[in-house]
């Protein structure tokens, strides 16, 4: 474990904020189609009111039902330990820790899914159906991704690829980084529920995806899985942040300041996302999918018969 | 070995045991006795070998052709001799207690002697050193197997599946039989050593070798496309005997490929790229198959296929390490194969075991008729969700550990400099094949155990027996501790991949240095993540409990006279993954105003090897007429053989 400060703080600052993109993206959604629209800290009303709320139990569920919204959280929090959120180091740093980063959300999802099929609802199992669906095929992009960052960097740790060494290599593999930044800020909107993927404020559960799978759950247990989502987009948004971004030759205060400014134009991307489009039909996500896969597909490519 | 062999012999005598002994529960008792103390007794050297003892070898002069017997425990036998060991007596204290139920019961006698007989040649495989002995066990096996694959021969399906598990096995041997007749040409005697000794000697760099050797060993392996066996047999057997063969009969085609590549020594690349390639297609294919299955046997068998791409990954990644020169490769290609293997046979027992109590409880292999069991049987749902977690590679259980070893391997390679990098892309593919996989187990383990009961099989349902329970559990533990403490258990098989790869200790101890750091921080990430959840449940239950919590009915979305029958179905969940891929699935939809179900087909089974086999049927007709049955027929043929074969000795020089 690597208890650096900046990393430290880092991380409590994406722990801290993470509801606040969420809310960036749906103001900056509302600014742009001229509504007035919810306050930017909507969600952290949101998750106070859900914590003092009581909770009601759907009778079919068993103990997954009320285990797996700790489990999401907890799965995404460690993912974050392994993500160099400061630009430099990651609290928890080793060999393939890219691999843990990607199967510790794979373990989240599960239970989440399993939660959805514990309720006997339909609507809960046509969403969790969707939801195994369109993430299976978010691990080829994202490994693809993985893959050429390892090529690029010659390292197999998060903090080794995006870390301290990082910057010099935007030089010779300019073309390859920025597809992976586009290739993983797609992956970004289909994992965390969004436009075009799916609608964050749809209010037919026919047509959810990710929303379907949590009708049941209530109170904090709400809470908990909304605030997992939003972690998991800033998570994920401190990626693509640092992907793009590479701060190691910055002090550790700017480079913590350009992750909190890139979490908001991360916020406000998605937001924009969905302000210009609409969701995809369900049949299309796939291909939407395969094309961001065959984005970092051309990287990895490009930077495999390209050896710098 | 004295202690090896001593543990055959109380297995076999278990063996004898139940065919002597009448009263049933004695019979039951002293068979799973004999074989858990047997296989104790056994696997004390195979331990010692795997801490860093020397390697056993000892050899009898049978006096039979093919020259001398030798059994030799190395590394490579030890770790495969242990799944045996271990996934075969957990298996015996499951298998005599799920055998007792119903019309079972008569045939549980000879089951268990067949099983018992099964374990000894499965340990006798893997640790036989001379051609002749280890074709003889070679054999053993499948007869063993096939026996017990045709425990309920009374029913249609079960013959079909025996009938194609027998032909398929036998094909294989046969490809093994010229492997071996090749290899032994030139050769000293019949021993393994003098193979290896006898390795320049072989032809085209021994390619003829490897393809006979794929071909045969990947028969039993069931990799795409020889799988087609796979699934009909699995779900014919009785559930321990599938637990059995999924677990560790079909590794030993790996153990044998592995056994040749240790031989042959240091392979051509292509060996590896044919390996990897397979290891990929397998991966994928097996997983999508499973999805399409229903009949939960089939589908636990489908995703064996998909672990055998895994861990041929795995050893065609160490293939080319040693091909190219890098040792590093070579270690963790081999060593997360082994540890794969191992990872396997223990998750996907436990699993097998878990179905074979919800198949004894419900009475059916559908899960579509399902549902609830969760509550009915609650340790069982534990431990087939702990087998799930495990086999999607998810931390924190011993899958991610082996999966992650692979990773590490395809990772590093995608940074050499030679053509080795290329197989990094082999990686997404191995990521895709764990989405799903978790896209199947959460349909199986939901479906099944969840939700509301689908039909009216599961009402009566209630948790198994303590002998069905305890092998579960005892499994589940392994998947924990090797997921839990990885830095113990990675360390061996390293030096087992140093020894497949022909690498010196040094460079195994250079793997280790490099990898063991990162292993302790994959316990840490697993520990805090158990530590952090607990964390959050305490958080959570603390806050309810000073709230109002009442429970009521599903919500249905507005909708209040839902019925168990409106919930998704296994067939729904697994279509919108289906429909992606659908020209390779197999699957058929059936769609009507009120139903949609789908079933899964073998495309293999159903496109290739049964008109393959129909063909050949038609063509042996034609050789009919001179099988007539006249006894001077055959006479006459006997006599013209002998004259031909005279006739050959006297031309040939």
């Amino acid at each position: 474990m690597n208890f650096t400060t900046p990393a430290v703080i880092a991380f409590l600052v994406v722990l801290l904020l993470a509801p606040a993109v969420a809310g960036v993206a749906t103001r900056t959604k509302s600014l742009l189609t001229g509504r007035k629209g919810a306050p930017t800290l909507q969600l952290y009303f949101d998750l106070w009111k859900l914590v003092q709320r009581g909770a009601v139990f759907s009778e079919t569920t068993t103990w997954i039902f009320r285990f797996a919204p700790v489990l999401v959280v907890a799965t995404i929090l460690l993912a974050a330990t392994v993500v160099p959120l400061d630009g430099r180091l990651s609290l928890i740093k080793f060999s393939g820790d890219a691999v843990a980063f990607a199967y510790a959300l794979g373990l989240g999802r599960f239970f989440l899914v399993l939660a959805a099929l514990d309720t006997g609802s339909s609507f809960e199992g046509m969403g969790a159906s969707r939801e195994v669906t369109f993430a299976s095929l978010v691990e080829v992009g994202l490994f693809l991704s993985f893959g050429t960052l390892v090529v690029v960097t010659h390292e197999i740790s998060l903090s080794g690829m995006l870390g301290a060494p990082f910057a010099l290599h935007w030089t010779a593999n300019a073309a390859a980084l920025v597809m992976i930044g586009a290739c993983l800020f797609a992956l970004l909107l289909a994992e965390c529920a969004r436009v075009p993927v799916d609608d964050p404020a749809t209010h037919l559960e026919l047509t959810m995806v990710h929303e379907v799978m949590v009708l049941d759950h209530s109170g904090p247990d709400l809470a908990l899985i909304l605030y997992g989502s939003a972690l998991k987009l800033a998570v994920l948004g401190a990626m693509i942040i640092s992907v793009l971004i590479p701060r190691a030759n910055l002090s550790p205060a700017a480079s913590i300041a350009v992750l909190m400014l890139g979490l908001i134009v991360v916020g406000i991307g998605v937001g924009i996302v969905e302000s210009i489009m609409a969701r995809l039909r369900l049949p299309k996500v796939p291909l939407y999918l395969a094309g961001a896969s065959s984005l970092a597909l051309f990287s990895l490519i490009l930077v495999l018969w390209n050896p710098a | 070995m004295i202690l090896f062999l001593s543990g055959l012999a109380i297995i076999l005598i278990s063996a004898v045991a139940v065919l002597v002994i009448r009263d049933e529960v004695i019979r039951d008792r002293f068979f799973a006795t004999f074989v858990v103390a047997g296989s104790a007794l056994a696997s004390i050297p195979a331990f010692r070998i795997l801490g860093g003892a020397a390697s056993e070898i000892t050899r009898w002069h049978s006096g039979m052709p093919g020259g001398d017997w030798v059994i030799g425990i190395d590394p490579l036998s030890a770790v495969f001799l242990l799944a045996v060991l271990v996934v075969g007596a957990a298996n015996a204290v499951y298998g005599v207690a799920y055998m007792r139920v119903g019309s079972d019961a008569r045939l549980s006698r000879q089951a268990s002697a067949t099983y018992a007989a099964l374990v000894t040649v499965l340990a006798l495989v893997v640790t036989a050193q001379s051609v002749v002995l280890f074709l003889c066990a070679w054999e053993l096996m499948a007869i063993s197997s096939f026996l017990l694959v045709m425990t309920n021969h009374q029913e249609t399906q079960v013959r079909r599946a025996g009938f194609i598990y027998i032909v398929a096995t036998h094909t294989g041997t046969l490809l093994l039989f010229v492997m071996f007749a090749i290899w032994s040409n030139g050769a000293a005697d019949w021993s393994f050593a003098s193979l290896a000794a006898n390795r320049p000697a072989l032809m085209w760099g021994g390619g003829p070798l490897f393809l006979l050797a794929l071909a045969g060993f990947g028969m039993k392996a069931g990799f795409v496309p020889l799988h087609f066996w796979l699934p009909p047999a699995h779900a014919a057997s009785p559930s321990h005997v599938s637990a059995v063969m999924s677990g560790i009969l079909i590794k030993m085609g790996i153990y044998g490929m592995l056994r040749v590549v240790m031989l042959a020594g240091p392979p051509p690349a292509w060996w590896g790229w044919t390996v990897l390639a397979l290891g990929a297609l397998s991966a994928v294919l097996g997983v999508l198959w499973a999805l399409a299955q229903h009949d939960i046997k089939r589908l636990l068998a489908y995703h064996s296929v998909e672990n055998i791409g895994i861990i041929m990954i795995g050893m065609g990644l160490g293939t080319l390490g040693t091909a190219y020169g890098h040792p590093m490769l070579a270690i963790l290609g081999y060593g997360a194969a082994v540890l794969h293997t191992v990872n396997h046979a223990l998750f996907k027992a436990l699993l097998f075991m878990s179905a074979g109590a919800v198949y004894r409880m419900t009475g059916t292999r559908n899960i579509e008729e399902m549902g609830g069991l969760a509550r009915r049987m609650p340790v069982t749902f534990a431990a087939f969700l702990i087998g799930s977690v495990a086999i999607i590679g998810v931390p924190p259980l011993n899958g991610f550990v082996s999966e992650w070893l692979v990773y590490q391997g395809l990772f590093r390679a995608g940074y050499s400099s030679d053509a080795a990098r290329i197989a990094l892309l082999a990686a997404p593919v191995l990521a895709l094949a764990g989405g799903l996989a978790l896209a199947c187990f959460a349909k199986a383990a939901g479906v099944m155990f969840l939700g509301n009961p689908r039909s009216d099989k599961p009402l009566a349902a209630r948790e198994v027996g303590a002998a069905m329970l305890v092998p579960q559990l005892a499994l589940a533990a392994a998947c924990v501790a090797i997921g839990l403490l990885p830095m113990l258990v990675v360390g061996p098989f390293l030096f087992i991949g140093a020894t497949i790869a022909g690498e010196q200790r040094s460079q195994a101890l250079e793997a280790w240095s490099y990898v063991s750091p990162a292993a302790q921080n994959v316990a840490l990430f697993a520990v805090v993540l158990l530590l952090v959840a607990a964390a959050i449940w305490a958080g959570r239950r603390f806050v309810l409990n000073r709230r109002s919590v009442r429970g009521d009915a599903t919500w249905g979305c507005g909708y209040g006279a839902t019925t168990p029958r409106m919930q998704y179905t296994a067939s729904s969940f697994a279509a919108p993954l289906l429909a992606v891929f659908e020209p390779l699935t197999g699957v058929q939809e059936h769609r009507g105003a009120t139903v949609f179900h789908s079933t899964g087909r073998d495309l293999v089974l159903d496109r290739i090897v049964s008109p393959l086999w129909a063909r050949i049927q038609r063509s042996a007709l034609r050789l009919r007429p001179i099988q007539d049955g006249r006894l001077h027929f055959y006479l006459l043929y006997v006599v013209a053989s002998v004259v031909i074969c005279l006739a050959y000795l006297v031309i040939a020089p």
